[in-house]
């Protein structure tokens, strides 16, 4: 008796925890498929009375607007998603590249002593802002702003404490014994690396470029201070767009309903190390 | 003669011990050095000019030494964005913390629907912070549901602009951080509480202890450190809160919901104050790197 009261009681709370915790979401995918009558009507409508693929249609087309009296969107969406794309990809894999290097170093090597992996750490901690303002001035005088060689390289950096901390962890995982076995049977640093231990991480690694994916995917900050009307991505196509016609709620929530897309994909595929992403590898489950 | 003798000292590098893990930095060194390293320098020198290149180049900057702190010691927008921070900081991960607590203790034992629901609660955490703000200039916007809301409730027309009453639009930005952020805490705490050994808790239900009693005293004091990791890190990310609230208020009405990243972004890219601009950062780098040095302990232990 008293344990289903108990059950009920948990039952409730978490329906009450789930409105406010789903309806932002809710709101924003529904939004996306309201014809423009029902944007911002007098009451407001939960679920869609007329649903369509107008909104999403004005991205990729703006001529097929129907509003076109006061157009907002002008430019399609494919710059600013082909832009995202390469840009998440390549600040990834550099990202990885260069970081699972250092992390076996480090784990095996004890390489940078205990300061270096420190100091890489503390990167993370800073304001994304403070960090590129010295970065857009040195970009300026290289011109690199607004470029996609600029921008993979700024999101490998800014990732890179991740991937160290991250990938370190997963080293930390396989025994020294493997590698020493490897060493003993004739296999150089190199090839016990390549050819035993990487093998038992790519798990570890697969999980690590998605979750910079996402990150990098999500970012705003970098790509809103140096890029402009070439390299831009969704976040700030969104932020523009919003900034002068934030009233043309159908559109936009179509932007932002097709950014997150990705990211709710990803992050649901990767669930089980989302802790240990986000701690740096700090608590492993 | 010089590059090939180099080359040759790299040569066995794969077999020597000293070798090995210096070339596996290269990478890293570079990437560092090159957009790391370099622009801390030139971020220490413009610290101490009053540069803007609205003016001149960098080389005809006047060096004003501690000048740009006399200024941050003037500069109450300034002030002001870093006591919003630390308000904001503080009130939205004691927040987050409560209700993720909350939701992980509701988690704990296993029900039908158990894993499903999880990934249903950890949603707004994957939803991109620039999107998120938009989500909430809808939501908070005059013709908005919320005013929906409350004009059934209330059975008139109600059309309040909460973002552009002040104390309002704070509000907002803080439900905005704790709605997408209380994910995090809930995930974190679940899977401490999920890694605690069954033993003391059973040892403790044995000896008659009420739950309440169980987890105040056996379950929390365990996850002392798990639940360390948690605050520290969400009040850092919150400390840099900026994409939402550039996409929701862009820091307005007047500076009201405007943080200290918010600040940095205006003075350093609508106004063009390098100069002042590196200063702050440079302040920030030294204070955040002093604090972070002794709040990653726990992130190291791991």
């Amino acid at each position: 008796m008293e344990i289903t009261t108990r059950r009920i009681i948990k039952y409730v709370l978490m329906a009450l925890a789930l409105i406010p915790s789903m309806f932002p979401v809710y709101w924003m995918v529904t939004t996306a498929f309201k014809p423009m009558a029902e944007w911002v009507p007098k009451v407001a409508i939960l679920i869609p009375k007329n649903p369509t693929w107008d909104n999403f249609i004005v991205l990729f087309d703006p001529e097929s607007a129907s509003y076109s009296s006061f157009t907002a969107i002008r430019d399609p969406i494919t710059q600013a998603l082909q832009n995202s794309m390469i840009l998440s990809v390549g600040g990834t894999l550099l990202a990885l590249f260069a970081g699972t290097l250092a992390a076996y170093a480090i784990s095996r090597f004890k390489a940078g002593g205990n300061i270096l992996p420190q100091l890489i750490l503390m990167f993370r901690m800073m304001p994304p802002v403070a960090a590129l303002i010295p970065i857009a001035i040195m970009f300026s005088a290289f011109r690199w702003v607004d470029t996609h060689v600029g921008m993979i390289t700024c999101y490998a950096l800014f990732n890179l404490p991740f991937v160290v901390w991250l990938m370190k962890s997963f080293f930390d995982e396989v025994p020294k014994e493997v590698d020493e076995a490897a060493l003993v049977d004739g296999w150089s640093y190199w090839g016990a690396f390549r050819g035993v231990v990487l093998p038992l991480t790519y798990t570890g690694m697969a999980v690590t470029a998605l979750f910079i994916f996402i990150l990098c995917w999500s970012d705003f900050a970098a790509a809103l201070i140096l890029t402009g009307s070439r390299a831009y991505t969704i976040p700030v196509f969104l932020g523009n767009y919003s900034a002068s016609y934030g009233e043309m709620y159908g559109p936009l929530a179509a932007v932002g309903t097709f950014a997150v897309i990705p990211p709710v994909a990803l992050g649901l595929a990767i669930q089980k190390y989302l802790v240990r992403g986000f701690t740096f590898g700090a608590i492993k489950r | 003669m010089g590059v090939r003798k180099r080359f040759a000292g790299l040569k066995g590098w794969s077999n020597d011990l000293e070798k090995f893990p210096t070339i596996l930095m290269i990478p890293i060194s570079i990437m560092l050095n090159l957009i790391a390293i370099f622009p801390l320098f030139i971020l220490a020198y413009a610290a101490v000019t009053d540069w803007s290149p609205s003016t001149g180049s960098w080389f005809n900057a006047n060096i004003i030494w501690y000048g740009n702190l006399i200024r941050m010691a003037e500069d109450t927008i300034f002030q002001m964005s870093i006591v919003r921070t630390a308000a904001i900081v503080l009130i939205a991960t004691a927040l987050e913390f409560a209700f993720g607590l909350i939701l992980a203790l509701l988690f704990v034992e296993e029900f039908r629907g158990r894993r499903i629901l999880i990934s249903v609660f950890l949603l707004p955490m994957m939803v991109i912070p620039a999107v998120s703000g938009y989500m909430f200039f809808m939501i908070f916007g005059s013709a908005g549901p919320i005013n929906a809301i409350i004009s059934i409730l209330i059975g008139e027309t109600y059309t309040l602009s909460w973002l552009t009453l002040p104390n309002y639009a704070l509000m907002a930005t803080i439900l905005m951080d704790v709605w997408q952020w209380t994910p995090f805490m809930f995930l974190i705490l679940l899977s401490g509480m999920l890694a605690l050994p069954a033993d003391p808790i059973n040892a403790a239900k044995v000896l008659g202890a009420s739950q309440f009693t169980i987890f105040r005293r056996v379950s929390m004091p365990m996850m002392k450190r798990i639940i360390m990791i948690a605050l520290i890190l969400r009040s850092i990310e919150c400390f840099k809160l900026m994409d939402g609230i550039y996409i929701m208020t862009f820091g307005g009405p007047g500076y009201h919901t405007q943080t200290i990243s918010m600040w940095l972004y205006e003075a350093a890219f609508r106004y063009l104050d390098y100069g002042f601009v590196s200063a702050v950062a440079l302040v920030i780098f030294v204070g955040l790197g002093i604090i972070s040095w002794f709040a990653i302990k726990p992130l190291r232990g791991g």
